[in-house]
């Protein structure tokens, strides 16, 4: 006699997985901050500091091993002053400093163009090409702030103690301070507006053009850029 | 024939969930990814303003309190820093010429963790030069585990201890040279918080600096070879 088995077809239930998998999905899509892009990759050194970096009225000064400086600027949570608002306003401070020191050589920018610098995360190229970079595909833009593929780039800067002749850095350090973005001048007077970001094999003498350069605009005080270490007791 | 009444068969629905499940991990993944959970940590410093001062305007540090801490490294063919050195010296700088050696009051020493929880390396210096300070500060520290006082009361209470003139405390000139490493400089601030050091200050170096490191360098050079 045959026995003739019936055969089921397994079925598991993915209602509960698929539940779990929604609830986990809206934790991430709500808690998370995107990276943000980078023209180079440093590793920070680390220390026990807990403090952690704001995330608003942030001036991040990044510095690679070469001494090339790119900088980032972050606005206000009030939507006035948010940092798209903040950066157009930033580009029409620089340029029109940039002009009143160099009147032969003056640049202009057009509306277009400073609305596309608002979008901008990171910038780092010396301000007389800045009219070209803004005119560029975002993935043009991203390549000529690469070191790799262009290795003139990043902000001019120079050991100057004469603030009355700022280089490039300080003239957008300066810019960037008197941008009407009240709470990054107080950020910046107490200390937390400006972090500087470099890698840790980064030899002193970079570093300490970059901070030679902030003490000549009186901003004496900053952050430094820092990973977590755990220190036993 | 059954007169009026039908019978529908009663169906179980089921939907399949699993290319949802599917779909849903991968998007997480893609947020896992993409997002930083750990942020970066900020270590605050301040420099003093650059603009000249007058000599007698100008703050002396007490001899007795001073610690100077030479940062240098040792770079490799691209300028990378591979080997981090530390010196230091207590009080004023002390050099003299014996014949053709250069002598002084540096020594060489190193950034090291704590072993059996004990501190080594200069954090024993700085921990034996500070202990005033920290004594004050782990009695507060043990009220503060102990959850007898609660997180700002402990802060502010601590930075009182770390600022209180009473005490003895010393004051610590952090000196790189250019070659120093960025990350030997992070950890030598690092040391200031850990010891609770309230003074500290970063300086440049100057020629009688580089005098004193001069047998150091060329016993590491010797070294090399």
């Amino acid at each position: 006699m045959k026995v003739k088995t019936e055969k089921k077809k397994p079925f598991i239930d993915m209602t509960a997985m698929s539940d779990v998998t929604v609830l986990l999905l809206t934790f991430f899509m709500l808690t998370s901050t995107f990276l943000q892009k980078e023209p180079i990759t440093v590793i920070t050194p680390a220390s026990v500091s807990e403090e952690k970096v704001p995330e608003q009225n942030l001036i991040t000064v990044l510095v690679d091993t070469d001494g090339r400086v790119f900088l980032a600027l972050a606005g206000d949570k009030d939507s006035t002053q948010s940092s798209d608002k903040v950066r157009v306003e930033l580009i029409k401070n620089v340029v029109a400093e940039y002009n009143k020191l160099n009147p032969s050589a003056k640049i202009e920018l057009t509306r277009a163009q400073c609305e596309t610098f608002g979008q901008i995360h990171m910038f780092g190229l010396p301000i007389k090409q800045l009219s070209q970079w803004l005119s560029m595909t975002p993935d043009q833009r991203d390549e000529a702030i690469d070191p790799a593929k262009n290795p003139n780039c990043g902000i001019p800067i120079n050991m100057n103690e004469d603030a009355s002749k700022p280089n490039e850095f300080q003239i957008w350090m300066k810019a960037a301070y008197n941008t009407s973005n009240d709470n990054l001048q107080t950020a910046i007077k107490q200390g937390k507006g400006i972090a500087i970001k470099a890698d840790g094999s980064t030899p002193y003498s970079i570093v300490q053009v970059v901070m030679d350069n902030l003490q000549t605009l009186k901003m004496n005080k900053f952050t430094l850029l820092t990973a977590l270490k755990t220190e036993g007791e | 024939m059954a007169k009026g009444k039908t019978y529908t068969e009663k169906k179980d629905v089921r939907v399949d969930f699993t290319p949802m499940v599917d779909m849903n991990m991968l998007l997480i993944t893609f947020f896992m990814l993409c997002t930083t959970m750990i942020k970066s940590q900020t270590l605050q410093i301040s420099l003093p303003s650059n603009e000249k001062v007058e000599k007698k305007d100008q703050n002396k540090v007490k001899q007795s309190e001073a610690i100077t801490v030479i940062l240098d490294s040792e770079l490799d063919k691209d300028g990378v820093p591979v080997k981090d050195f530390v010196y230091y010296y207590e009080g004023m700088p002390e050099v003299a010429q014996e014949g053709t050696e250069i002598v002084s009051n540096m020594q060489e020493i190193a950034f090291m963790p704590n072993e059996n929880g004990k501190a080594q390396g200069i954090r024993a210096i700085f921990q034996q030069r500070n202990k005033q300070v920290l004594e004050k500060i782990n009695v507060l520290k043990d009220k503060w585990k102990a959850k007898e006082i609660s997180d700002s009361v402990y802060q502010a209470k601590a930075k009182e201890i770390r600022n209180d003139s009473t005490l003895t405390r010393p004051v610590v000139i952090i000196k790189a040279t250019p070659n120093a490493s960025y990350t030997s400089l992070v950890t030598a601030l690092d040391e200031m918080q850990i010891n609770n050091i309230s003074r500290y200050q970063i300086d440049r170096i100057n020629e009688t600096d580089s005098a004193m490191m001069t047998p150091f360098l060329l016993k590491r050079l010797n070294a090399k070879k």
